[in-house]
């Protein structure tokens, strides 16, 4: 496949803004997509742990984590449609290409997680009160988690395979005889998935210090209970950094030849620095980790991290597409479109701002107060204004549609 | 070099993509339009429940609002992304076309889904946590934002249909003529009424189990009164649809629904208006299992033939009226700089145009010529066609099981290729190829005949792969 080709499955009716803001916003939500996915893994193996012990902090930490997972399990849902779009936005050769070839496993893509969300939800279902009540079918908690894992490598098989363009008419007709069938996985790099799937360790283990700091914002009194998650945080910051970077020097080192030369590039060595600087940190902070807000920093820090590792995973894509293969996702046509452009980000800075601050602050206020929770005139304000805001936003909509309809 | 980016193609023989396709679709409608009409119910029970302090509709705002946490914000959630997937494998050119026409639509429809399961998750948990005001407030953001959400996708599933403003946006192209028109507002209406349908009829699931008789019969007659009045309202707008219609979808309609269709759905109307009337006067008889019946019935029964319907009448195309159901972009669209791929076919034939044709098969010859013949059908039909006995309108039925190969390549030259077949695309042909394609077609119901049409002299043409006298 070369490169002439690749650019002839372009969409020829070109992208609405420049490809870069497509490419940033591609990471952005990828990462943060991926960072639910680890809480999700995370707090469902801990769900898992605790429900198996007999130890009051572990059947605790299980009855906490099982409604983290429940919540972590949605919010991977809904923030992944975003890195979804994006990828198709600027690299729909590869994107459509890579699926096609293995439709079946796509197509099965949607069914497992549905299983495996339903699967979730029953163990829910059958676990209210885990810290004092019997586990009760604990292995449809363990269904769950291979499930997860089963989509999260069809989504990996799938990436890898955008990245072999040179193999793809090998997949589709082998010995020139087309194979529609679909139901094949041609590529996967187990390095690379157990890295991405590995990081769910420190993720979770940074997740706790939040999850302390919370309680801690509730006046929680079993300063036991707050020493063992502090302490659970810390080793399995540190061990999951650990195995990840093993996994991550794995990945580099298999790298193929021509883009060999990225192993020991910025980006490798970045994503490495970032994730042992994000496991370290609660130890950095010392003291102040019980002093003010500092106690949710590590997860901020957190989160830089996985925007780093993001960007590394797009850099691989960067050099392999551009590099070897010649595809620059950044020569895409621009058919601009002002208004499309303008109410995206209108809506995603200002109406989602401030409807997204207002129900945030509204959540978690609610939640470190004791009895019915009435917000401050100030946190009103802002939810009245969001309310302005859709009604302005639908106004907008009838305005301008019916006068392109009609006028 | 004369290049299309035809990808490769899905071809699943039992049922067929389209179907795939349109069972996840249909799937994902219930779960999406029950969740907007109950988001919108929500608002108003919380409003009522704030100014009349009646704490029983928060708690049917919380039992109904944990029921779609799974029913709509997990498996709609789901299903939604699930609709990409599965055109993208059955028609990644017609999900690339809305993508990149309307990716900051879908995108911005996108914040106002965060906004959404935020507030999903707020009415069901925070439920006499929050002050009622407060409370209601959280109610209202999430009934606007989930209303917003059918407002940023329908315009998309009308461009499906066409450009909201044809001739316009053909010539200057944009976002704005790409999404409306009158048939988006049109679509928009009818979406709106049906959506407080399901919601009346998801509701009463839920209702169902209500310990409060009074409250029980109460909510069941309120629910009655909007699903029926939304019912009624919905089927009357459905003049003012079709009359937006394109030209072309009348004809399909006409010609081409079978003749169930309209009673079928009128007895649907009929039975739904039965429920409702039943909920109203005979709230009692309201069980889960029987609103689980009427919802399944709504997901049987009306959406799927709505649906099919839809997809129907917009043949030949699956996108803006110029991307061809097989892939092929069938005409110019100079506001967006496309051009037409026919002329292209017309010149080099998909062999030499399409990115992924095997090399061993850019010359047709005597013996890959059943190959060649399957790969064009899998290529330039099977989108539509069924190859094998099963599945969405098998290819074999539309050919008498007489056929033989010259009279197969007489119509697909003399019609199919000319682009004179009514709701067909133009799909040109190169002679070989049209040879290739009739061999391969005729096999379908009389393989010896094909083979022995091979085995002959007529195929001549066949023995000599060079095109240069075509070209």
């Amino acid at each position: 496949m070369d490169t002439a080709m690749l650019y002839a499955l372009r969409d020829p009716l070109g992208i609405p803004a420049h490809p870069l803001i497509f490419l940033i916003l591609g990471v952005a939500t990828w990462a943060l997509h991926i960072a639910a996915v680890h809480v999700l893994l995370g707090s469902s193996a801990l769900a898992i742990r605790g429900a198996f012990s007999g130890n009051d902090h572990w059947r605790r930490l299980a009855d906490a984590m099982v409604n983290t997972a429940k919540v972590a399990v949605s919010v991977a849902i809904v923030i992944g449609v975003a890195p979804l779009l994006f990828v198709q936005v600027i690299y729909d050769p590869f994107w459509y290409t890579s699926n096609v070839l293995s439709a079946w496993w796509v197509i099965g893509f949607i069914f497992i997680l549905i299983v495996a969300t339903l699967t979730l939800f029953i163990f829910y279902a059958l676990n209210h009160g885990l810290r004092t009540n019997k586990t009760r079918c604990p292995g449809s908690m363990i269904v769950a988690v291979l499930l997860f894992l089963v989509v999260g490598f069809i989504m990996h098989a799938l990436s890898v395979q955008m990245l072999e363009p040179d193999q793809w008419q090998e997949w589709y007709a082998p010995n020139g005889v087309i194979d529609a069938s679909g139901r094949s996985i041609h590529a996967f790099n187990l390095w690379r998935f157990g890295f991405f799937i590995a990081l769910s360790i420190p993720v979770i283990g940074i997740w706790l210090f939040g999850y302390r700091r919370y309680l801690q914002g509730r006046n929680e009194e079993d300063s036991g209970y707050l020493e063992f998650l502090k302490r659970t945080g810390t080793r399995l910051g540190a061990i999951g950094t650990l195995i990840a970077l093993v996994l991550l020097v794995g990945w580099m080192r298999g790298l193929p030849e021509d883009i060999a030369g990225f192993a020991t590039g910025i980006w490798p060595i970045a994503a490495a620095a970032a994730l042992i600087v994000a496991a370290a940190f609660p130890l950095l902070l010392g003291r102040r980790l019980d002093q003010g807000l500092w106690g949710y920093a590590p997860i901020l820090v957190a989160t830089v991290a996985m925007i780093v590792v993001a960007t590394m995973r797009e850099a691989v894509r960067w050099v392999t597409l551009f590099g070897v293969h010649g595809y620059n996702p950044l020569d895409y046509k621009i058919a601009m479109d002002w208004y499309s452009t303008g109410l995206f980000f209108l809506t995603f800075g200002v109406l989602g701002g401030a409807v997204v601050t207002y129900l945030l602050t509204v959540a978690w206020q609610a939640g470190q107060t004791e009895g019915t929770y009435t917000p401050s005139r100030a946190v009103n304000r802002i939810g009245t204004a969001g309310i302005v805001l859709l009604l302005l936003w639908i106004a907008q909509y009838f305005g301008f549609g019916l006068w392109t309809a009609y006028a | 070099m004369d290049l299309i980016g035809l990808f490769p193609t899905w071809y699943e023989p039992a049922i067929g993509s389209g179907w795939v396709i349109g069972l996840i679709a249909t799937i994902h409608v219930l779960f999406s339009h029950t969740a907007v009409g109950a988001a919108i119910l929500f608002a108003v029970l919380a409003y009522i429940g704030m100014r009349d302090d009646r704490p029983e509709l928060i708690d049917f705002i919380k039992k109904y609002g944990l029921f779609l946490l799974v029913f709509s914000y997990i498996l709609g959630s789901i299903t939604g992304p699930g609709i990409w997937y599965s055109t993208t494998v059955g028609s990644p050119r017609g999900i690339s076309a809305l993508i990149h026409n309307f990716v900051w639509k879908w995108a911005t429809e996108w914040v106002f889904f965060v906004i959404e399961v935020i507030g999903v998750y707020m009415l069901v948990y925070l439920a006499g946590k929050l002050e009622r005001r407060t409370y209601m407030k959280v109610a209202v953001i999430f009934g606007l934002t989930s209303y917003t959400t059918m407002l940023a996708i329908v315009g998309i599933l009308s461009f499906m249909m066409m450009p909201g403003r044809p001739e316009q946006w053909f010539a200057e192209g944009g976002y704005l003529y790409g999404f409306y028109g009158p048939n988006t507002f049109a679509q928009l209406m009818i979406r709106t009424a049906f959506m407080f349908t399901m919601t009346a009829v998801v509701g009463g699931i839920v209702a169902a189990g209500l310990k409060d008789e009074v409250f029980k019969r109460w909510l069941l007659r309120r629910l009655a009164i909007v699903g029926g009045l939304s019912a009624i309202v919905g089927i009357s707008l459905y003049p003012w649809y079709l009359g937006t219609l394109p030209s072309i979808a009348h004809l399909v309609m006409e010609n081409r629904l079978p003749d169930y269709f309209t009673p079928s759905i009128l007895i649907v109307l009929g039975a739904m208006l039965a429920y409702f009337a039943m909920t109203f006067f005979r709230p009692k008889l309201v069980t889960a299992t029987v609103a689980g019946f009427a919802t399944l019935a709504i997901l049987v029964l009306g959406l799927w033939p709505g649906e099919t319907v839809r997809e129907s009448v917009r043949k030949p195309y699956i996108a803006g009226q110029y991307l061809y159901s097989n892939q092929v972009i069938g005409h110019d669209v100079p506001g967006m700089g496309v051009k037409s791929e026919i002329p292209t076919l017309e010149k080099v034939g998909f062999t030499h145009a399409h990115v992924f044709w095997p090399e061993s098969q850019k010359e047709i010859t005597r013996e890959n010529t059943m190959d060649v013949g399957r790969n064009l059908a899998i290529t330039a039909c099977s989108n539509c066609h069924s190859l094998s006995a099963t599945g969405i309108r098998p290819l074999k039925n539309y050919f008498p099981q007489q056929a033989d190969v010259e009279g197969i390549k007489k119509y697909l030259l003399g019609a199919l290729a000319t682009g004179n077949t009514m709701y067909m695309p133009q799909i040109p042909l190169k002679d070989d190829e049209a040879e290739a394609l009739a061999v391969y077609i005729a096999s379908l119901n009389d393989p010896e005949a094909a083979a022995a049409h091979l085995d002959g002299d007529t195929t001549a043409l066949l023995d000599n792969p060079s095109r240069e006298e075509d070209q």
